[in-house]
């Protein structure tokens, strides 16, 4: 019994504090700015007139429409050219494929920092800026993608892949029919994860965009702040919960396939 | 053999989603755009944020409903450095706006980087009469006699205080100190009444203040004329106009009067509007919203000067209106005619009442919405006043830097460490060395 | 694409050797096309995007450029001896080192001690479970703002409890002292639900058998903890050690957003430092040069964790 409860308060106090930032910011959105100045941050009645400021502020919207764009993008695009890569290294026999995945493991140690300068004249070269196609493209593959992958189709049984070679199923109808199936949960893990990373990117989008046509919501954020810091901070907690819920919805919704996906990653290697 | 032909078409589709998502939004033509009733677009990008930014989307709104023929879309692009950094990065390509606002301190740096079209060709091409521009503003902008780009919002440096605070301390409201001892003993007076529970005195810590009091003091920045004269090739912030402030600010540091809010404007007008900050030098800039926010009575005074010295006045600061060049003939003529919309008086005027900037043209002061404003807010005039005194030398007229931008983050890091306890000569000298070689670099990378 | 590539060739035991050794190359290549045609998309993402960049990076680093970005003058390893001598680089690599110290360590702590208290079999542990991987759904910028605002020098909410106590309000952001602490604050709680994720699954794997015999020993609970638990988990906290330190060495949002590199460059970590020299004052070179020197930080880091890691870790 003693034991249930010390359990449960520290439980409960670790929660509160964990969980604090986003309640904060949660009452913050539905203050006003003198209850904010005083510190009084009992809200005395529900008011939505911050949330509906934010959208009249801030093209808010165009931001998370062009985050859910870019992000399914890269998360279809990681899945699809992840999955073909460590497919070919797993089940065709061919020379030096070995050395293929250490290639692709030894970009593992390149920091995405390092080559970000390139990165942007490239970028500038190819008139990408300001595009969805700057956000996207250069993110569809990634070597951890490869890596879990690859470990994954490892456990596919040979003997399977053999038998349906001797049916008559060519290597592109088994990536497709039996591959990619088989790995269902691997690949949800992989797909909320580049999800969540893309939806989260900050420093590459603060450099290739510039206008609202591409901007995601991170750089959006960013750019309400300095807009609205001088007179509403309840505004900007406004702003903050509403791109807060499609992350915190994914997450919530697929927290036990991440937990799955990223822990075979972490032990099996 | 059909299961496998729908897989196969199912994988096509896949990729073909990918690739059409991913190159929705591919464009690069270097065409006028257009609005789909055939008003040409300009694009115009802004740097001011909150009450400011919506005086800005207030006078484009009003010039997109003034004529039927040019849609201007201003963007906002963040703080000074932020769009400053994105100019960097885009001029050139096709993503480069029209227009852009740049910062005073940009000067140099954007007429060097060729990505400009002066302002000067369509002044000579349109007669546009220079002389109504107040002089000051102009000699800061012209570079050669020539005028780059349109001012667009100019202030001053000014000291605030609130005038509550002085009585409760027993300090004259009406006669707020002026010089950097009497500045100091008031901070003490203030910090002793509230028994060190508020700041007496504090400023913002931005590069400006140090260019403000070193040209008060009627000293340069750099050599050549703070480089108006020929290229610059040595910081003269290290000397005595600039210890002076430095030592100043040391002094009140150690006094325990020295209020410390960092970097953001924003952040030390809502210390002072919370009433911890008694006094604070801040720009013109916002001082609308300051004074009608206050829930006390808002005073304004000149910038302090150094004992015994006459001040010399104060530099131009805010931004103007560049133009972009290579972009189409016919968005540079829209451009132009909304630039030269804000230079009118009327909305010159407006554009003061609104914001506390002061308009650039003469003839705005008549307009009654800026009469009717200064008759009510006295606070105004203070820095009208600082402007019209101010003696143009090269000092005051302000340097010309390529590096200015990256100047200023030294001047910021050497007043940072002062916050700290630095000593504030050595600390003066570390950033005028730093400027050095950064002077130094931008010749190497230009020459 | 052919499906009977695959098929063991029967019919080649009556041929010549040499015809022999020709097929096998024909099909090895057959092989290795086929091969590469799975991989192209993937080798020439990474290829455009890390393996030049990286070369070009190098490039870069010995020359000056002009503002738009041109290499104008070979200065050979210039950058990189001024860098070494320059007292702000240094300044960076130190505050660089003590943030991954700050927020290494501490945490992986306590994201662990969550994952602990979490691994228990109470009454709706879900909810407490989602509630401690939330932060992984809260992305930097968004989480950044909370902090700014929470840190905000006059309205935020820790001044307003310090001063409900009677002290001196604390400058959070501004001050030396304090600005590289609230940064890593920021950055520990937004690492948390990552870690903690991993940390709880690593948890859920050791096998209970473990626990029942070491209780019918009579092991207490600190006994299990540090004798079976952590032991057992060694091999998932040194990839969360692996993974967080990486991503400390690589932080970049938070410092944007809360202080901008300063005061005085007391945040302005390695990360922050590069985006400074390269985008703000266009000098591609010595950003260049410290992105090099980023590259190595972090090589030599993994080689060292890895070698050490290897002694300490336990597998099973």
């Amino acid at each position: 019994m003693m034991k249930k409860i010390i359990t449960y308060t520290l439980l409960l106090v670790s929660a509160f504090v964990i969980f604090f930032p986003i309640l904060f910011a949660l009452v913050a959105s539905f203050l006003t700015p003198s209850q904010l100045n005083s510190g009084n941050y009992i809200p005395t009645s529900i008011s939505f007139a911050n949330y509906l400021k934010v959208f009249q502020d801030v093209p808010l919207l165009q931001f998370l429409i062009n985050s859910f764009i870019v992000s399914s993008a890269v998360t279809v695009g990681q899945l699809l050219l992840c999955s073909l890569a460590a497919y070919a290294i797993v089940f065709i026999p061919f020379k030096g494929r070995n050395l293929v995945f250490f290639l692709f493991l030894s970009t593992l140690l390149i920091p995405w920092e390092a080559a970000m300068i390139p990165n942007f004249v490239t970028i500038l070269n190819l008139g990408w800026l300001n595009s969805y196609l700057a956000l996207t493209v250069p993110f569809i593959t990634t070597a951890f993608g490869i890596f879990l992958l690859r470990q994954h189709f490892k456990t596919i049984p040979r003997e399977l892949y053999e038998s349906a070679q001797i049916d008559g199923c060519s290597r592109l109808r088994f990536y497709w029919s039996f591959a990619l199936p088989l790995s269902g949960p691997m690949l949800s893990a992989l797909g909320i994860y580049a999800f969540l990373t893309t939806w989260n990117m900050y420093l590459w989008p603060l450099l290739v965009t510039s206008n609202n046509d591409a901007r995601t919501v991170q750089i959006g954020i960013r750019m309400m702040i300095s807009q609205e810091s001088a007179t509403s901070w309840n505004t900007i907690m406004a702003g903050v919960i509403i791109i807060l819920i499609p992350t915190l919805l994914l997450l919530f919704l697929g927290i036990k396939q991440i937990r799955r996906g990223l822990m075979s990653g972490a032990l099996k290697g | 053999m059909g299961k496998r032909w729908f897989h196969h078409s199912l994988f096509v589709v896949f990729a073909f989603v990918l690739l059409t998502v991913v190159t929705a939004c591919g464009n690069s033509s270097n065409e006028a755009q257009t609005t789909e009733d055939g008003k040409i677009i300009v694009d115009f990008w802004y740097a001011l944020g909150g009450n400011l930014g919506q005086s800005v989307e207030e006078m484009v709104d009003n010039f997109n409903n003034s004529q039927d023929d040019i849609q201007v879309n201003a963007v906002f692009q963040g703080s000074y450095e932020e769009s400053l950094t994105q100019v960097r990065q885009l001029a050139g390509t096709s993503e480069a706006p029209a227009l852009v606002q740049v910062f005073e301190v940009g000067t140099k740096y954007m007429i060097e980087s060729g990505y400009t079209e002066p302002m000067q060709t369509f002044i000579d091409k349109d007669n546009f009469d220079l002389s109504l521009l107040e002089d000051n503003i102009l000699s800061y902008y012209q570079v050669d006699g020539d005028l780059h780009s349109m001012p667009f919002n100019t202030s001053n440096s000014i000291m605030v205080y609130n005038k509550d605070m002085f009585k409760e301390a027993g300090l004259d409201p009406e006669s707020p100190p002026r010089t950097f001892s009497e500045v100091r003993e008031a901070a003490k007076v203030l910090n002793d009444h509230y028994n060190g529970q508020v700041d007496g005195f504090s400023v913002i810590t931005h590069g400006w203040f140090t260019e403000q009091m070193i040209a008060n003091q009627g000293g340069l920045f750099v050599d050549a004329d703070n480089g108006r004269a020929g290229e610059p090739t040595q910081a003269l912030i290290n000397e005595e106009p600039g210890q002076r402030w430095f030592e100043w600010l040391a002094d009140m540091k150690q006094d325990g009067t020295l209020g410390d809010y960092g970097r953001e404007w924003d952040d030390h007008r809502a210390a002072f509007l919370a009433g911890t900050v008694a006094m604070y030098l801040d720009s013109t800039a916002s001082l609308a919203g300051t004074v009608n926010n206050a829930e006390f009575e808002v005073g304004t005074a000149f910038m302090p000067t150094a004992d015994g010295m006459d001040p010399h006045g104060v530099i131009v600061g805010g931004a103007s209106i560049w133009m972009i060049s290579d972009i189409p003939e016919e968005v540079q003529q829209a451009a132009w005619e909304f630039v030269k919309y804000t230079a009118q008086p009327e909305v010159q005027a407006k554009w003061a009442a609104d914001t506390g900037y002061f308009p650039i043209t003469k003839a705005a002061y008549d307009e009654d919405v800026l009469q009717q404003r200064y008759a009510e807010y006295p606070q105004f005039l203070t820095a009208v006043e600082q402007l019209q005194n101010t003696t143009l030398t090269p000092a005051t007229q302000g340097a010309l830097i390529g590096v200015f931008p990256e100047a200023r983050e030294r001047v910021v890091n050497a007043v940072e460490s002062l916050h700290d306890g630095a000593d504030p000569i050595e600390a003066i000298n570390l950033a005028n060395d730093e400027i050095n070689r950064e002077l130094e670099n931008y010749r190497r990378a230009n020459q | 694409m052919n499906p009977n590539l695959q098929q063991p060739d029967v019919s080649t035991n009556s041929n010549k050797p040499l015809d022999k050794k020709r097929k096998k190359r024909v099909k090895e290549w057959k092989l290795f096309g086929e091969g590469m045609v799975y991989l192209f998309p993937a080798l020439l993402i990474l290829g455009v995007f890390l393996f030049y960049p990286m070369v070009k990076t190098l490039y870069y680093s010995f020359f000056i450029t002009n503002p738009r970005g041109d290499t104008v003058v070979f200065v050979g390893l210039e950058h990189y001896i001024e860098l070494f001598k320059s007292s702000n680089f240094q300044n960076s690599l130190i505050q660089t080192l003590k943030f991954v110290l700050y927020t290494v360590p501490t945490g992986v702590i306590i994201a662990l001690f969550l994952a602990v208290i979490a691994n228990e079999k109470v009454k709706g542990i879900e909810f407490f479970r989602v509630i401690f991987s939330s932060t992984l759904g809260v992305s930097v910028a968004a989480g950044a703002s909370i902090w700014l605002f929470m840190f905000h020098p006059s309205i935020g909410v820790f001044n307003n409890i310090v001063q409900t106590l009677g002290l001196e309000a604390i400058p959070w952001l501004t001050s030396r002292q304090w600005a590289l602490i609230s940064v890593s604050v920021t950055t520990i709680w937004m690492g948390i639900g990552f870690n903690f994720i991993i940390l709880l699954g690593g948890l859920q794997n050791i096998s209970q058998d473990l626990y029942e015999s070491a209780l019918i020993d009579g092991a207490g609970y600190f006994a299990r903890l540090f004798k079976i638990t952590i032991p057992m988990l060694s091999p998932t906290l040194f990839f969360v050690v692996t993974v967080t330190l990486i991503n400390s060495f690589q932080s970049f949002g938070q410092i944007h957003i809360l202080t901008g590199g300063g005061p005085n460059e007391a945040t302005n970590i390695i990360v922050y430092s590069i985006y400074k020299e390269a985008f703000e004052f266009s000098r591609f070179g010595t950003a260049s040069a410290q992105a090099i020197v980023l590259f190595f930080f972090i090589l030599v880091f993994t080689v060292l964790q890895f070698k050490v890691g290897e002694k300490k870790v336990h597998y099973q």
